[in-house]
């Protein structure tokens, strides 16, 4: 191998590295300014802190960048989640932007051309919960391989142990609901990976979805021997509340009755947002360390796996295992956060559901997840404002008469479009144009 | 007795009514280069796959490996991967490489018997996870040196060219330094050139990283100067057994590379 005399790798050989400070600095903005933003939410017009917040967004977004170790890497360096100057820009940008939303969101504020902004609120901390459900969904089928269509049953499963534990035994207590939950579908998830073990594709599509009618008639007892018709209320005096003891902690604000009930959307914001970037974050580092590593062999070539001495039986039922513990925690998430599940709260439909998310996302990207959750939730809301509000097409009768066949329709066709000219999905899409602004950038010279 | 690292003894394997192997007795010293040749579907790959435990061979059969200081184990009764992690490691003919993943990870994936990180120790990327992963890397950096891969590590290694696939497969196995390698015609479809290389890694890999090496060859030329021991098999069955020279001269062995009456005319 002959070195290749071009400018890239000459830049490339010039070795540069930050200061520690310079390494955590534009994070440690990033997390401050949004609180400081947010304590001043009265007094601060909305237009100012947009300005503030895009001001700020660049600013941790070029630091990040020019803040990145260059040059020959060394082991630890080329091991970071966040490696490039590309990678810790986005880094930078997302860590702001996720602690900036809910004060945006939460601000008065009527936008232009009558959009819909408060219901936006309700739509993010949706894509929270599916975003965490997708990306385990999306870890076990599109990353591990292996094809599962017992997705819902754990959603159930975490509903179950949200009204055992959350309810019944504790009168609301989602934090001990939480950990049952991940302990109860790491076990049944195992049990359900079972017939992975000899069975490969469809025939596992067919296993796995005998599972989940076999768990839909579970919940369907359950809710019967203990509740009736009505159906698990989660909310009320069931709601999640911070226990009087934590209320020293800064910006805990107890109600009139003396407690902290998370209630209304911005104080679900805070529980939902730091447990789905958490699991997420989980299921990254699994996926670059050796089991994780193990996963992705046995979907390639198990064979082969198998004589690298990885243990496939025990690789696949991990995978499973892992898969339906967050996902189960999700499906407490979402008991807690709709506040009530009845009957037929779940079906065939919601398994559709994920599948169109991850292939919409990206198939095994668990970063797919996030996005596809994101079109799937976003969507209709367009969809709603533009027959309701959207010049012209406000005017179309047919548009409003047939509301929810045509949200279906236009979803069904973009799938078929993304599937048909962007196989890898939006995650594939994002790559590309995180690509092209790197390149346009690098070309100005940094 | 103590140095042979692995004898099998009356090793058949039997497809339907074909016998892919028939009775099939041998000895690989230890250290040493033991080759294997044959023409095409003498049950070369049907043994090494018989070895490493992808097939069962019909009762009677035994195979026994024999790690340094350590008691030797009957291979017939552990699973492919248990067996991998007493040190037997193997290539494929038609590469056992993750397509999709970068070669990085395919290497990473050759420390997975070395590492100990537990799932959920990686989920939390924990201390001794980043101990394991710096050290699985560390182990990796002389096999990317060695094989000259350092300009391919982030790149799928389904984009790669068939030689350099066939390199990062290699490395993957040394990467799990096994005391025994097999290599399933690490050679075929490569280039002079390349062939060299790969010579010259399979002699680091014997010498310097102490490893003895059972080679599939189909290119006699190659056998002939690099093996310490070959084998002949033909249609099944062992025909031959010697030093290359042996073999060379050996009549049975020229009928069956060139067929009988090339060999009488």
């Amino acid at each position: 191998m002959t070195a290749v005399e071009n400018p890239a790798s000459q830049q490339d050989s010039t070795t540069y590295r930050p200061s520690p400070v310079q390494r955590f600095l534009p994070f440690a903005i990033a997390a401050a300014v949004p609180f400081i933003l947010g304590s001043t939410t009265e007094n601060v017009n909305f237009w100012w802190k947009a300005l503030i917040t895009v001001v700020v967004l660049a600013v941790v977004a070029r630091m990040a960048w020019v803040w990145t170790p260059r040059g020959e890497l060394t082991h630890r360096e080329d091991m970071r989640l966040w490696r490039t100057p590309s990678d810790r820009s986005w880094a930078a940008v997302t860590t702001f932007g996720l602690l900036v939303l809910p004060f945006i969101l939460a601000s008065d504020f009527t936008p232009p051309m009558d959009f819909p902004w408060a219901t936006w609120f309700a739509v993010v901390n949706l894509v929270l919960i599916f975003a965490m459900g997708a990306a385990a969904f999306n870890l076990l089928v599109g990353y591990s391989g292996q094809i599962s269509l017992a997705h819902v049953a754990f959603l159930a499963l975490g509903s179950i142990v949200g009204g055992i534990v959350g309810v019944q035994w504790s009168g609301g207590n989602m934090w001990v609901a939480l950990p049952a939950a991940a302990l109860a579908g790491a076990v049944v998830g195992a049990i359900s990976g079972l017939p992975a073990l000899r069975l490969k594709h469809l025939y596992l599509l067919l296993a796995t979805f005998g599972f989940h009618f076999v768990m839909m008639l579970v919940w369907r007892e359950y809710l019967q021997e203990y509740f009736g018709f009505v159906g698990i209320r989660f909310k009320g005096e069931n709601s999640p509340r911070i226990a009087s003891w934590l209320h020293w902690l800064p910006g805990i604000d107890p109600d009139d009755n003396g407690e902290f009930i998370i209630t209304g959307q911005f104080r679900w914001y805070w529980v939902l947002m730091p447990i789905t970037v958490l699991s997420i974050l989980f299921m990254v580092n699994v996926v670059r360390t050796r089991e994780g590593r193990a996963f992705a062999a046995v979907r390639d070539r198990d064979v082969s796996a198998s004589l690298l001495g990885i243990n496939v039986a025990r690789s696949k039922l991990l995978a499973f295992a892992l898969s339906s513990a967050v996902v189960s925690m999700s499906g407490v998430l979402a008991s807690f956060y709709i506040g009530s599940r009845g009957e037929d709260s779940f079906n065939v439909q919601t398994v559709l559901n994920y599948a169109i998310i991850i292939v919409v996302g990206g198939f095994s990207s668990i970063q797919g997840a996030i996005f596809g959750s994101a079109f799937f939730w976003f969507l209709p809301e367009w969809f709603k404002w533009a027959r309701e509000e959207l010049w012209i097409v406000r005017d179309i009768d047919f548009l409003s008469d047939y509301p929810s066949e045509i949200d279906l329709a236009i979803k069904g066709f973009l799938v078929v479009i993304i599937l048909m000219f962007k196989p890898d999905g939006l995650a594939g899409l994002w790559k590309d144009v995180k690509g092209w602004i790197s390149r346009s950038l690098a070309r100005r010279g940094p | 007795m103590s140095d042979e690292i692995l004898s099998f003894e009356n090793l058949t394997v039997q497809f339907g009514g074909v016998r892919a192997c028939d009775a099939i007795d041998g000895h690989v010293k230890r250290g040493s280069l033991f080759a294997l040749i044959g023409p095409n579907g003498a049950g070369k790959t049907t043994l090494v796959n018989a070895i490493s435990g992808v097939y069962k061979p019909l009762p009677g059969a035994q195979v026994r490996f024999h790690p340094a200081g350590q008691p030797t184990e009957d291979l017939l009764s552990y699973r492919p991967f248990q067996i991998a992690r007493l040190g037997v490691a193997r290539t494929f003919q038609n590469l056992g490489l993750f397509m999709g993943e970068n070669v990085l990870t395919n290497l990473l994936l050759g420390r997975y018997i070395h590492e100990h990180t537990r799932l959920i120790e990686g989920g939390l990327f924990t201390r001794r996870a980043v101990k394991w992963e710096l050290a699985a890397r560390q182990a990796i950096e002389r096999v990317v040196d060695l094989l000259d891969l350092g300009a391919f590590k982030r790149e799928p290694v389904g984009d790669l060219p068939y030689g350099v696939q066939k390199r990062v497969e290699f490395g993957r196995v040394l990467a799990m330094e096994p005391e025994l390698l097999m290599l399933d015609e690490p050679m075929a479809g490569m280039s002079v050139d390349e062939k060299q290389d790969m010579i010259r890694y399979i002699y680091t890999a014997q010498d310097e990283l102490d490893m003895t090496v059972f080679l599939i060859e189909h290119d006699m030329g190659v056998v002939m100067s690099i093996a310490d021991h070959v084998m002949v098999l033909d249609f099944g069955q062992k025909i031959a057994e010697g030093t290359p020279t042996e073999m060379q001269q050996d009549e049975r062995v020229i009928a069956a590379y060139l067929g009988t009456e090339m060999a009488e005319g």
